[in-house]
């Protein structure tokens, strides 16, 4: 039989990590609330940028931008992967998903000769690719939760002047978390540059008038493009991050009712136990001494 | 007067979205006033301040980082980084993100990508001040 004590100090040590975890649930869908509410906001001004530049592209028959075009292969391909993570664990798979998505593209991409560089966004991307043999671009941590437009811009003033100085560059990849529903988050890839699918011909002409020149427009939309998308993918993250998390402390939570339950029937019946062997020693005793 | 849907969008607000009879905006070739019926148009909007007349023809001003408009069929898009009413600028806030942006002026004047930023910074922190009422300009 179980020790009565024993039995009781881990009644308590599930009790306090349950506080703890409940706790944690708490805090995730307060911030799963407000962080919802901001991903949906971030969508009307991405939606109506990303419109506004495949009008220009389809509608403006001498339409041509170093933004929409591949270019060519060479011995010194390179890719930026921008990955978006957490910057806390505790969130079930939500981490876990996005580098294992990372590293997916990242073999791919070695194993055709090409190279790497990486943007972590989110104290667990930074840690992850420290201790890896990839070059980092530049490191965010901590930006997910009062994440603001101009530091997305700042962000997409960098990508945009790495892929302007770097003719190697192929492509700029986006790795985050698209918040599909309160318990589904699917890590998800995105290219950012170069926009292929503008490159078609234009199909109809249209009587716009834009100043001071179409492609003039389009240039100065681009950097504003990746700065939305960018803000967007980030505020989208942090709440499937929050509701992942939210997720696994609800179960985290579950797991330790039930133990406490386990539990204190077996100190119920340890307990019981004792009595009867107590009851049977004094009768066992006074019968003894007829 | 025929009113036109005005829309002003900034990346993380839809900060209007309703009726309007006309929009006074500073695009980078000069200002222009749209009003309903206006041909399809683009243009790259300055920071400046952006007019707003209501179907009551009262009135109503903006303070606008950079952007583009646009004028379509069914609307008047107006996409900003920043866009905020004159009647909801903190003055305090835009007085301390002028100095800010004073202070990063005089600590970038080496780095040409950081100093161009710091001026878009103290063009906004001051044309918000002017906005408001409370800039010197």
């Amino acid at each position: 039989m179980a020790n009565l004590k024993d039995i009781k100090r881990r009644m308590h040590s599930v009790e306090s990590t349950m506080q703890i975890t409940k706790a944690m649930e708490l805090v995730a869908s307060s911030k799963l609330r407000k962080a919802k509410e901001r991903a949906e906001n971030a969508k009307p001004f991405f939606e109506a940028t990303y419109k506004l530049m495949a009008e220009i592209a389809s509608e403006d028959r001498y339409f041509d931008s170093q933004y929409v075009h591949k270019r060519m292969e060479d011995a010194r391909s390179a890719v930026l992967l921008i990955v978006i993570a957490g910057d806390r664990g505790l969130a079930g798979g939500f981490n876990a998903n996005v580098f294992r998505l990372a590293q997916t593209r990242i073999d791919e991409v070695r194993s055709q000769d090409g190279n790497v560089i990486v943007m972590p966004i989110g104290q667990k991307a930074v840690d992850y690719f420290a201790n890896k043999e990839i070059k980092v671009l530049t490191a965010y941590d901590h930006v997910a939760e009062h994440m603001n437009i101009y530091l997305a811009m700042d962000m997409a003033d960098l990508i945009i002047r790495t892929y302007q100085r770097h003719a190697s560059l192929q492509s700029v990849e986006l790795i985050f978390t698209n918040y599909v529903s309160p318990i589904l988050q699917v890590a998800q890839k995105m290219n950012v540059i170069p926009l292929e699918e503008l490159a078609g011909n234009p199909s109809r002409r249209c009587a716009v008038e834009y100043e001071p020149s179409p492609e003039a427009v389009f240039e100065k939309l681009v950097p504003r493009y990746v700065a939305s998308l960018l803000y967007g993918a980030i505020v989208e993250s942090f709440a499937s991050e929050q509701a992942s998390r939210r997720t696994a402390m609800e179960n985290a939570t579950d797991n330790a009712t039930e133990m406490i339950d386990q539990l204190s029937l077996l100190y119920n019946r340890a307990r019981q136990g004792a009595i009867t062997q107590e009851i049977t020693e004094i009768v066992g005793g006074a019968s003894a001494q007829q | 007067m025929n009113t036109f849907r005005l829309v002003i969008l900034t990346p993380d607000k839809i900060l209007f979205d309703d009726q309007a009879i006309q929009v006074t905006a500073r695009t980078t070739e000069g200002d222009v006033g749209i009003l309903a019926g206006h041909i399809r148009y683009v243009a790259m909007l300055q920071t400046s301040a952006l007019t707003v007349k209501l179907p009551d023809s009262t009135y109503k001003q903006a303070a606008i980082a950079s952007g583009v408009l646009k004028v379509s069929d069914e609307k008047v898009s107006v996409m900003v980084t920043a866009a905020e009413w004159a009647d909801e600028i903190d003055p305090d806030w835009a007085e301390r993100s002028r100095q800010d942006a004073m202070a990063k002026i005089e600590a970038f004047q080496n780095e040409p990508d950081r100093l161009e930023r710091a001026n878009l910074k103290l063009q906004r922190a001051l044309n918000r001040l002017r906005i408001s009422g409370h800039g010197t300009h």
